[in-house]
Protein backbone atom coordinates (compact mmCIF):
# COMPACT_ATOMS: atom_id res chain seq x y z
CA UNK A 1 0.00 0.00 0.00
CA UNK A 2 1.47 3.27 -1.35
CA UNK A 3 1.76 5.86 1.80
CA UNK A 4 -0.05 9.05 0.76
CA UNK A 5 1.93 12.33 2.44
CA UNK A 6 -0.28 15.07 3.90
CA UNK A 7 -1.04 17.77 2.09
CA UNK A 8 0.51 20.44 2.67
CA UNK A 9 -1.32 23.74 3.34
CA UNK A 10 0.73 25.99 1.18
CA UNK A 11 2.04 25.93 -2.44
CA UNK A 12 5.39 25.30 -2.61
CA UNK A 13 6.03 29.22 -3.34
CA UNK A 14 4.23 30.05 -0.14
CA UNK A 15 6.51 27.59 1.50
CA UNK A 16 9.41 29.64 0.26
CA UNK A 17 8.48 32.82 1.19
CA UNK A 18 7.22 31.93 4.41
CA UNK A 19 10.90 30.63 4.81
CA UNK A 20 12.56 33.42 4.94
CA UNK A 21 9.53 35.84 6.39
CA UNK A 22 11.18 35.90 10.65
CA UNK A 23 14.37 37.30 9.80
CA UNK A 24 15.29 40.67 8.36
CA UNK A 25 18.46 39.68 7.06
CA UNK A 26 16.83 36.95 4.69
CA UNK A 27 14.88 40.10 2.84
CA UNK A 28 17.77 42.46 3.01
CA UNK A 29 19.55 38.62 0.99
CA UNK A 30 16.49 38.61 -1.40
CA UNK A 31 16.03 42.73 -1.77
CA UNK A 32 19.71 42.15 -2.40
CA UNK A 33 19.34 40.12 -5.29
CA UNK A 34 16.11 41.92 -7.00
CA UNK A 35 17.68 45.42 -6.81
CA UNK A 36 21.04 44.08 -8.26
CA UNK A 37 18.64 42.30 -11.41
CA UNK A 38 16.82 45.32 -11.65
CA UNK A 39 20.21 47.60 -12.00
CA UNK A 40 21.74 45.43 -14.50
CA UNK A 41 18.68 46.24 -16.60
CA UNK A 42 18.53 49.66 -16.05
CA UNK A 43 22.39 49.73 -17.12
CA UNK A 44 21.75 48.11 -20.23
CA UNK A 45 18.71 50.41 -21.15
CA UNK A 46 21.26 53.25 -19.88
CA UNK A 47 24.09 52.66 -21.69
CA UNK A 48 21.63 51.92 -24.92
CA UNK A 49 19.66 55.28 -24.25
CA UNK A 50 22.68 57.46 -23.50
CA UNK A 51 24.33 56.29 -27.26
CA UNK A 52 22.16 59.10 -28.28
CA UNK A 53 24.85 61.68 -27.23
CA UNK A 54 27.36 60.61 -30.49
CA UNK A 55 24.31 61.51 -32.78
CA UNK A 56 24.62 65.42 -31.54
CA UNK A 57 22.69 68.14 -30.00
CA UNK A 58 19.39 68.20 -31.84
CA UNK A 59 18.80 64.22 -30.68
CA UNK A 60 19.70 64.29 -27.04
CA UNK A 61 17.69 67.15 -26.88
CA UNK A 62 14.53 64.84 -28.90
CA UNK A 63 15.12 62.08 -26.40
CA UNK A 64 15.29 64.12 -23.29
CA UNK A 65 12.18 65.45 -23.45
CA UNK A 66 10.81 62.36 -23.06
CA UNK A 67 12.95 61.88 -20.05
CA UNK A 68 12.19 64.41 -18.43
CA UNK A 69 8.51 63.98 -18.55
CA UNK A 70 6.63 63.63 -15.43
CA UNK A 71 6.22 59.70 -15.61
CA UNK A 72 9.70 59.37 -16.32
CA UNK A 73 11.14 61.85 -14.07
CA UNK A 74 8.98 59.35 -11.01
CA UNK A 75 10.92 56.13 -12.22
CA UNK A 76 14.27 58.34 -11.80
CA UNK A 77 13.12 58.87 -8.64
CA UNK A 78 12.46 55.31 -7.69
CA UNK A 79 15.75 53.82 -9.35
CA UNK A 80 17.53 55.72 -6.66
CA UNK A 81 15.65 53.66 -4.18
CA UNK A 82 17.39 50.63 -5.60
CA UNK A 83 20.54 52.11 -6.06
CA UNK A 84 20.91 53.19 -2.33
CA UNK A 85 19.38 50.19 -0.75
CA UNK A 86 22.18 48.33 -3.23
CA UNK A 87 24.79 50.39 -2.10
CA UNK A 88 24.71 50.90 1.73
CA UNK A 89 23.50 46.82 1.99
CA UNK A 90 26.37 45.96 0.18
CA UNK A 91 28.56 48.25 2.53
CA UNK A 92 26.88 46.29 4.61
CA UNK A 93 28.00 42.76 3.13
CA UNK A 94 31.60 44.00 2.85
CA UNK A 95 31.55 44.59 6.62
CA UNK A 96 30.17 41.36 7.60
CA UNK A 97 32.53 39.75 5.09
CA UNK A 98 35.90 41.61 5.87
CA UNK A 99 35.19 43.23 9.48
CA UNK A 100 33.43 42.36 12.66
CA UNK A 101 29.84 42.80 10.76
CA UNK A 102 28.26 39.59 11.52
CA UNK A 103 28.20 40.73 15.65
CA UNK A 104 26.18 44.16 14.59
CA UNK A 105 24.43 43.65 11.18
CA UNK A 106 21.44 44.60 12.49
CA UNK A 107 21.88 47.68 13.91
CA UNK A 108 23.53 47.55 10.40
CA UNK A 109 20.73 47.25 8.29
CA UNK A 110 18.74 49.52 10.79
CA UNK A 111 21.15 51.85 9.73
CA UNK A 112 20.71 50.75 5.87
CA UNK A 113 17.23 51.60 5.99
CA UNK A 114 17.43 55.14 7.71
CA UNK A 115 20.18 56.47 5.68
CA UNK A 116 18.57 54.96 2.31
CA UNK A 117 15.39 56.59 3.02
CA UNK A 118 17.20 59.69 4.03
CA UNK A 119 18.74 60.02 0.79
CA UNK A 120 15.77 58.67 -1.16
CA UNK A 121 13.34 61.66 0.33
CA UNK A 122 16.33 64.04 -0.58
CA UNK A 123 16.56 62.96 -3.43
CA UNK A 124 12.65 64.06 -4.11
CA UNK A 125 13.12 67.30 -3.39
CA UNK A 126 16.05 67.54 -5.62
CA UNK A 127 14.73 65.75 -8.45
CA UNK A 128 11.41 67.32 -8.71
CA UNK A 129 12.15 70.61 -6.82
CA UNK A 130 11.14 72.67 -10.25
CA UNK A 131 7.75 71.36 -9.64
CA UNK A 132 7.65 71.95 -6.16
CA UNK A 133 9.46 75.37 -5.82
CA UNK A 134 8.06 76.82 -9.27
CA UNK A 135 8.56 80.50 -9.50
CA UNK B 1 5.23 2.86 -3.36
CA UNK B 2 7.50 4.50 -6.08
CA UNK B 3 11.00 4.41 -6.31
CA UNK B 4 13.56 6.79 -8.02
CA UNK B 5 16.26 4.28 -8.28
CA UNK B 6 15.73 4.52 -12.13
CA UNK B 7 15.84 7.60 -12.61
CA UNK B 8 18.47 8.70 -9.75
CA UNK B 9 21.46 10.46 -11.58
CA UNK B 10 24.40 8.35 -11.72
CA UNK B 11 27.92 9.64 -11.76
CA UNK B 12 29.56 10.24 -15.23
CA UNK B 13 33.10 10.03 -16.46
CA UNK B 14 34.35 12.96 -16.25
CA UNK B 15 37.72 12.61 -18.69
CA UNK B 16 37.55 14.73 -22.17
CA UNK B 17 33.88 16.38 -21.04
CA UNK B 18 34.74 19.97 -21.77
CA UNK B 19 31.66 21.18 -19.42
CA UNK B 20 33.34 19.62 -16.78
CA UNK B 21 34.79 23.18 -14.90
CA UNK B 22 30.78 23.87 -14.64
CA UNK B 23 29.29 20.79 -13.45
CA UNK B 24 32.29 20.07 -10.89
CA UNK B 25 33.99 24.06 -10.13
CA UNK B 26 37.60 23.41 -8.83
CA UNK B 27 38.74 26.81 -8.59
CA UNK B 28 38.19 28.17 -5.26
CA UNK B 29 36.63 31.64 -6.76
CA UNK B 30 37.89 33.53 -4.47
CA UNK B 31 39.63 36.05 -6.75
CA UNK B 32 36.06 36.85 -8.36
CA UNK B 33 34.44 37.13 -4.86
CA UNK B 34 37.25 39.36 -3.52
CA UNK B 35 36.41 41.54 -6.74
CA UNK B 36 33.16 41.63 -6.41
CA UNK B 37 33.77 43.33 -2.27
CA UNK B 38 36.09 45.76 -4.46
CA UNK B 39 34.47 46.77 -7.49
CA UNK B 40 31.45 46.77 -5.01
CA UNK B 41 32.93 49.23 -2.64
CA UNK B 42 34.16 51.53 -5.16
CA UNK B 43 30.49 51.32 -7.34
CA UNK B 44 29.27 52.54 -3.84
CA UNK B 45 30.89 56.05 -3.99
CA UNK B 46 30.57 56.09 -8.08
CA UNK B 47 26.98 54.83 -8.68
CA UNK B 48 25.91 57.06 -5.43
CA UNK B 49 28.07 59.81 -6.58
CA UNK B 50 26.43 60.02 -10.36
CA UNK B 51 23.14 59.42 -9.31
CA UNK B 52 22.91 62.77 -7.16
CA UNK B 53 25.42 64.32 -9.58
CA UNK B 54 22.99 63.39 -12.24
CA UNK B 55 19.80 65.16 -10.49
CA UNK B 56 21.23 67.95 -8.00
CA UNK B 57 19.42 70.18 -10.38
CA UNK B 58 16.69 69.55 -13.00
CA UNK B 59 19.47 70.54 -15.50
CA UNK B 60 22.75 68.39 -14.49
CA UNK B 61 21.48 65.13 -16.44
CA UNK B 62 19.28 66.11 -18.93
CA UNK B 63 21.25 69.40 -20.32
CA UNK B 64 23.51 68.50 -23.11
CA UNK B 65 25.35 71.70 -22.49
CA UNK B 66 26.03 70.39 -18.86
CA UNK B 67 26.88 66.53 -19.66
CA UNK B 68 29.05 68.42 -22.91
CA UNK B 69 31.17 70.72 -20.21
CA UNK B 70 31.66 67.41 -18.12
CA UNK B 71 32.83 65.05 -20.66
CA UNK B 72 35.82 67.96 -21.85
CA UNK B 73 37.61 66.94 -18.92
CA UNK B 74 39.93 63.63 -19.40
CA UNK B 75 39.64 62.93 -16.05
CA UNK B 76 35.78 63.04 -15.84
CA UNK B 77 36.13 60.62 -19.10
CA UNK B 78 38.60 58.54 -17.46
CA UNK B 79 37.01 58.08 -14.98
CA UNK B 80 33.66 57.13 -16.86
CA UNK B 81 35.35 54.78 -18.94
CA UNK B 82 36.18 52.99 -15.32
CA UNK B 83 33.15 52.90 -14.84
CA UNK B 84 30.91 51.64 -17.16
CA UNK B 85 33.30 48.90 -17.37
CA UNK B 86 33.47 47.67 -13.52
CA UNK B 87 30.04 48.36 -13.31
CA UNK B 88 28.98 45.63 -15.73
CA UNK B 89 31.41 43.76 -14.50
CA UNK B 90 29.76 43.86 -10.68
CA UNK B 91 26.33 43.79 -12.31
CA UNK B 92 26.93 40.59 -14.56
CA UNK B 93 29.40 38.52 -11.65
CA UNK B 94 26.65 39.19 -9.16
CA UNK B 95 24.19 37.77 -12.26
CA UNK B 96 26.21 34.55 -12.77
CA UNK B 97 26.29 34.61 -8.94
CA UNK B 98 22.28 34.19 -8.31
CA UNK B 99 22.57 31.96 -11.78
CA UNK B 100 24.83 29.69 -10.47
CA UNK B 101 22.92 29.03 -7.15
CA UNK B 102 20.08 26.91 -9.21
CA UNK B 103 21.26 23.09 -10.56
CA UNK B 104 21.06 24.30 -14.03
CA UNK B 105 22.11 21.54 -16.74
CA UNK B 106 26.06 22.41 -17.87
CA UNK B 107 24.62 23.37 -21.64
CA UNK B 108 22.08 25.94 -20.13
CA UNK B 109 24.23 27.38 -17.34
CA UNK B 110 27.31 27.42 -19.87
CA UNK B 111 24.56 29.43 -22.46
CA UNK B 112 23.70 31.90 -19.90
CA UNK B 113 27.05 32.54 -19.39
CA UNK B 114 27.86 32.87 -22.85
CA UNK B 115 24.65 35.78 -23.12
CA UNK B 116 26.29 37.47 -20.26
CA UNK B 117 29.73 37.63 -21.70
CA UNK B 118 28.65 38.44 -25.40
CA UNK B 119 26.26 41.26 -23.86
CA UNK B 120 28.51 42.82 -21.47
CA UNK B 121 31.20 42.67 -24.07
CA UNK B 122 28.77 44.79 -26.37
CA UNK B 123 27.61 47.00 -23.95
CA UNK B 124 30.81 48.33 -22.57
CA UNK B 125 31.92 48.81 -25.87
CA UNK B 126 28.82 51.17 -26.23
CA UNK B 127 29.56 52.94 -23.81
CA UNK B 128 33.29 53.29 -24.24
CA UNK B 129 32.34 54.82 -27.84
CA UNK B 130 29.46 57.50 -26.41
CA UNK B 131 32.02 58.89 -24.62
CA UNK B 132 35.28 58.43 -27.05
CA UNK B 133 33.58 59.76 -30.03
CA UNK B 134 31.52 62.15 -28.32
CA UNK B 135 31.96 65.08 -30.33
CA UNK B 136 30.73 68.67 -28.25
CA UNK B 137 30.36 70.62 -31.74
CA UNK B 138 28.14 68.56 -33.55
CA UNK B 139 25.31 69.77 -34.00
Amino acid sequence: MAYIPPREPFSAWNRLIMAYRRFSGSWAYILHRLTGIGLVVYLFVHIWALSSLTKGRAAFAEEMVTFTSPPFKVAEWLLGALVMFHAFNGIRIALVDLANGARYHKKLLGAVWVTGIAVVVLMFFLIFSSELFAK
Amino acid sequence: MESNVHTMATPKQETGNFMRSYSRPRKSGASAWWLQRITGLALVVLTVGHYILMHYNPQSGHDYGETASRLASPWFKGIYLGFITIGMYHGLQGIWNIVRDYKLKPIVGLSIFGVLVVAGIIFVAMGWNTILTFDPAKP
